[in-house]
């Protein structure tokens, strides 16, 4: 299982190796803690692990221990370990977009928010860098801007409206007068 | 503004500082009534409170900010008072003036005394008056003038809006070619957020203290102090972690500071609880504004001088008098944990709490409104909640707080407890290297260390695991007793139960037999 962590650009190969499943709560051994091996880019760790009836785990990583939840979503997981928490996205192979050119076909919201102000019309030409639409949120104006040449091809959202994190924005389609497509477009897969 | 007894308090807020009030007018045997909008129709404080009225939809403007809906609401229920708790309208005047019409006892200021402290430029008038020093500003705003003043000061310079808190309306500006727009930004934000767009310049200390004195006064005549709150650890210049004592304040400083704080509640002929704003550099200090509301910080003055504020509060509302404050023992800090990524530059998140452990031990206090289910939005602040340590020492409040954070664990909203950890935790804490820049000397970018992340991973690994073949489905068994609360109107919600998105979510080896 390949995942990697929002916020983060790296990647992790991870995988649950074994764990024995005969030592659960119910007939445990005298501590009622069970062995998990997990392989982490190849790097095997042995955890031992107490489960608690809220669906958490005392987890003892050779001699730190972690209070660890988690939960599996439909295409990520969010894990939390102590005060630590992340969402991971479980990566199956590459699902790289056509993009035409563009650095990225959509803007979608890169927070919860208000949208302040679009300024951009449908149809509309835009160049690397200009402004496309203010958001508000925590007191706070953040414009976004335009990564890469493109036509606006639809407005999602109206000014004053509340977006939540990762709503679609805007869709863009390629320039008319596009730079090069890449070289060797990768196809859906 | 009269006086006599209050049976029935409304509190018009929500998360947990309506809670925390909930809880205090309970013990004095006052009835409570919530408010709450669409998006609280579940949210804690609704379920705490005697009786609860929606007054509107989710944007605030239209419920927790809409007057008439909320005078409405105490009307319909028969309360005698109404308390504003901190944010929202508890520094909106005309608010305060509304409940006194309506015949409420309105628990904070006359809406006259909170029109004259509140409004930043007036305050800063009102301490100059009676010899408190303030910073270096310009009050009137236009564009040559601020050239002028710029010119005569130097930059950086401060935008900030005269009215509200809580660091909105405030632009830093760096030099004058960004000053015209930062004017206009803060203008701007002010009028959205305050509905009053009036800004003005400061001068910008470069590494001050953010230290501030507790007041208490009654309509006697009576204003007490109780101690100060260093609350010098800001991002986006809001707060983020206070404590009390300020560790290392030089005692004369400090006596004249807690003078300097008293001078102004006396000639505002304040009553309430409230707060003196003070920055603090180079053994100076300047008088910054006046918070005539309970703070968000409040409970640090409460752990270190064992009073409860709320009630305090509420007498004052009576007409009682306040009394002379305990000796304060030890130390206390308080740390705020938001719904904001600490890795991308505190970004605000949105989420359900899936999983929450809170911390507990001698000494540990926590205020918050989260539970297991509970549903953050994008429509209000995102503190979650408040976790407050007390020591004999500022040592031992401090590996509290360490200890404390370790145990909170959160799971489904990104949140800041990780970072606070680290921050306590840090060297530069414990010398207490304290500034408004702080987090920016010592914290510029943050993210978790490699064995929290290793953590997070063995976390990720086991989460997928046990999921596989997931025999018993919690999510459905939950999803369905949600839906059967008997709560009229709200079965909408029924459908939004957080556990129905989860493809399994078990207690870890019990899944599978």
């Amino acid at each position: 299982m390949r995942l990697k962590r929002q916020g983060d650009a790296r990647e992790f190969e991870v995988e649950l190796l074994g764990q024995n499943r005969q030592d659960n709560a119910d007939q445990g051994d005298a501590d009622g803690r069970r062995a998990v091996r997990i392989a982490i880019d190849g790097r095997e760790i042995a955890a031992s692990v107490a489960t608690m009836p809220d669906g958490s785990a005392m987890v003892d990583l050779g001699g730190r221990r972690a209070r660890v939840a988690g939960a599996r979503r439909r295409s990520s997981i969010v894990a939390a370990a102590g005060p630590f928490a992340a969402e991971f996205v479980m990566i199956e192979g590459r699902t790289a977009h056509r993009t035409g050119g563009l650095a990225a076909p959509e803007v979608d919201a890169p927070m919860p928010g208000k949208v302040l102000k679009v300024l951009v019309a449908e149809g509309q030409p835009v160049e690397h860098g200009d402004p496309l639409i203010v958001l508000e949120a925590m007191k706070m104006e953040t414009t976004l801007y335009a990564e890469s040449p493109a036509i606006v091809a639809k407005i999602c959202v109206v000014a004053g409206q509340m977006v939540d994190h990762g709503a679609r924005l805007i869709e863009l389609s390629p320039a008319a007068i596009s730079a090069k497509p890449p070289e060797s477009p990768s196809r859906d897969d | 503004m009269k006086r006599g007894s209050i049976s029935k308090l409304l509190i018009a807020n929500r998360g947990e500082i309506a809670l925390r009030i909930i809880r205090t007018a309970r013990q004095l045997g006052l009835a409570t009534v919530a408010v709450y909008s669409d998006a609280d129709a579940d949210a804690a404080h609704v379920a705490a409170a005697d009786d609860a009225r929606l007054i509107g939809p989710p944007e605030a403007s239209q419920s927790y900010l809409n007057i008439a809906a909320i005078i409405e609401a105490a009307h319909a229920t028969g309360a005698d008072a109404i308390h504003p708790g901190y944010g929202f309208l508890s520094e909106r005047p005309e608010f305060a003036r509304a409940v006194d019409e309506a015949g409420m006892i309105f628990v904070g200021p006359p809406a006259d005394v909170m029109a004259a402290l509140g409004d930043k430029v007036a305050a800063r008038r009102l301490a100059a008056g009676v010899g408190v020093a303030v910073v270096p500003g310009l009050e009137t705003v236009e564009d040559r003038a601020a050239e002028q003043f710029a010119a005569r000061v130097g930059f950086p310079l401060m935008v900030k809006a005269a009215a509200g808190g809580g660091g909105r309306g405030m632009r830093l500006v760096q030099a004058q070619a960004g000053l015209a727009e930062a004017l206009a930004a803060a203008a701007r934000e002010a009028k959205a957020a305050f509905g009053d767009g009036r800004v003005f310049l400061e001068k910008y200390l470069a590494q001050p203290r953010h230290v501030e004195v507790q007041v208490l006064a009654d309509q006697h005549g009576g204003v007490v102090a109780l101690g100060e709150r260093d609350c010098s650890i800001q991002r986006r210049n809001q707060k983020i972690i206070e404590e009390s004592p300020a560790p290392g304040l030089d005692d004369g400083l400090r006596t004249r500071m807690v003078e300097a704080a008293l001078k102004v509640a006396r000639v505002a002929g304040y009553r309430n609880a409230g707060t003196m704003e003070f920055l603090v550099e180079g053994g100076e200090f300047y008088f910054l504004e006046a918070n005539t509301r309970l703070q968000v910080e409040h409970p640090v003055t409460e752990m270190r001088f064992g009073c409860d504020l709320v009630d305090e509060q509420l007498r004052v509302a009576m007409g009682e008098r306040v009394g002379l404050p305990a000796a304060p023992r030890g130390a206390a800090i308080e740390c705020r944990i938001y719904a904001e990524d600490a890795e991308q530059n505190f970004r605000p998140a949105t989420g359900d709490a899936l999983y929450l452990n809170l911390p507990a031990g001698p000494g540990v206090r926590i205020d918050t409104h989260l539970m297991t289910g509970a549903r953050v939005t994008a429509f209000y602040d995102g503190l979650l909640g408040k976790l407050i340590c007390w020591g004999a020492d500022r040592e031992q409040a401090r590996v509290r707080m360490a200890a404390a954070l370790g145990e909170f664990s959160l799971l489904g909203i990104t949140n800041t407890a990780a970072f606070l950890r680290d921050v306590i935790a840090s060297e530069a804490f414990r010398e207490a290297r304290l500034s408004t820049r702080f987090l920016e000397r010592f914290f510029p970018r943050w993210s978790p260390n490699d064995e929290a992340l290793e953590s997070l991973l063995v976390a990720a690994a086991m989460a997928a695991g046990g999921a596989i073949g997931a025999a018993r489905p919690i999510s459905s068994a939950s999803s369905s007793s949600r839906g059967a609360r008997s709560d009229g109107g709200r079965s909408e919600r029924g459908g939004r139960s957080p556990w129905a998105e989860l493809a399994g979510f078990e207690p870890w080896g019990r899944g599978e037999r």
